[in-house]
């Protein structure tokens, strides 16, 4: 089963992610991929409320902020894996590569294939993204970049997914598989 | 008329083109000009509104004195109004210009759908 959630900042997707891979794991293993790589106070604190809200959830951590099919070699592929997020291990494969300070232009393309594979690979998948598209804002040429590589992605993951969710102030909207969600949850 | 909304690289021109059997010919992409009512699709309806604004043309004005133009196309219009004010009163002026504008054609429109990550959402 591939679920995916997206929405705005702070609209309660992650704790519906969470419930959800919870849901799906039966008895398997549970897995959270942390993709976030923390820089600063303000990435910890971040961190730590993510924690604080999975804790006894049953969810075993898996570091995995770049590379994301490394995950199939750090844990058991039939378990349910929680990926949260989209946005965060984009980042890192766009700008992560210090020594060569621009964006990696393969980065978009590169997360489209690996995360269908890992999502083709396991058991069950939950994947969580941040909606961005919706404002009157004109940016720069990288964040322009960085906006169109995460549409591209979530729409690569909205076609094949079994369920796709948005969320609004904790409220979700179900845009495909509203049976299957009805059965499952 | 039918009315096709969504956010910036969410699947809106790909799905008019599929769903109605459009060719790049069909399409009539807007930028800073008026619009070529004789295509089915007018696609980027958020540019003409921001040459409306630098025009001084009133968009929903102009909507209304083309009425029989429009009567059977398909609209494409960017959904810019989720984010913070824009700072320069220009941008503010655009974006309530196209908002204004959006809400008048889905009033007029037969159907209004709105493209989430290449999904269709059928708001009317």
């Amino acid at each position: 089963m591939i679920v995916f959630i997206c929405g705005g900042s702070k609209s309660g997707k992650s704790h519906l992610a969470q419930d959800m891979a919870k849901a799906l794991c039966k008895d398997n293993p549970l897995y959270y991929i942390a993709t976030m790589i923390p820089f600063d106070s303000e990435d910890k604190e971040k961190i730590r409320l993510h924690l604080e809200d999975r804790y006894g959830m049953g969810f075993e951590t898996v570091e995995c902020g770049r590379n994301i099919l490394s995950v199939t070699e750090k844990a058991d592929i039939s378990g349910t894996f929680l990926l949260d997020s989209v946005t965060a291990l984009l980042a890192n494969e766009l700008y992560g590569n210090f020594e060569n300070k621009g964006a990696d232009t393969d980065a978009a393309d590169r997360c489209i294939k690996d995360i269908r594979e890992l999502a083709e690979t396991v058991e069950n998948i939950v994947i969580v993204s941040d909606y961005i598209f919706s404002d009157a804002e004109s940016y720069d040429e990288s964040t322009q970049l960085f906006r169109k590589a995460l549409a591209a992605i979530g729409n690569s993951i909205a076609a094949y997914a079994d369920i796709v969710m948005e969320m609004n102030y904790g409220i979700p909207t179900i845009h495909k598989g509203k049976h299957i969600y009805e059965t499952v949850f | 008329m039918k009315l096709i909304i969504g956010g910036a690289y969410q699947g809106k021109t790909c799905y008019a083109k599929e769903k109605y059997n459009l060719t790049e010919d069909d399409i009539h992409i807007c930028n800073g000009t008026e619009i070529d009512f004789s295509k089915k699709c007018i696609d980027n309806l958020e540019q003409f509104t921001c040459y409306c604004v630098k025009n001084d043309i009133e968009p929903v004005e102009y909507f209304k004195q083309h009425r029989e133009q429009w009567q059977n196309s398909i609209i494409i219009s960017r959904d810019i109004f989720c984010g913070v004010v824009p700072m320069g009163a220009d941008n503010r002026r655009w974006r309530q210009q196209t908002g204004r504008l959006c809400q008048y054609l889905s009033q007029e429109a037969e159907s209004v759908v709105r493209i989430f990550c290449g999904l269709e959402q059928k708001l009317k």
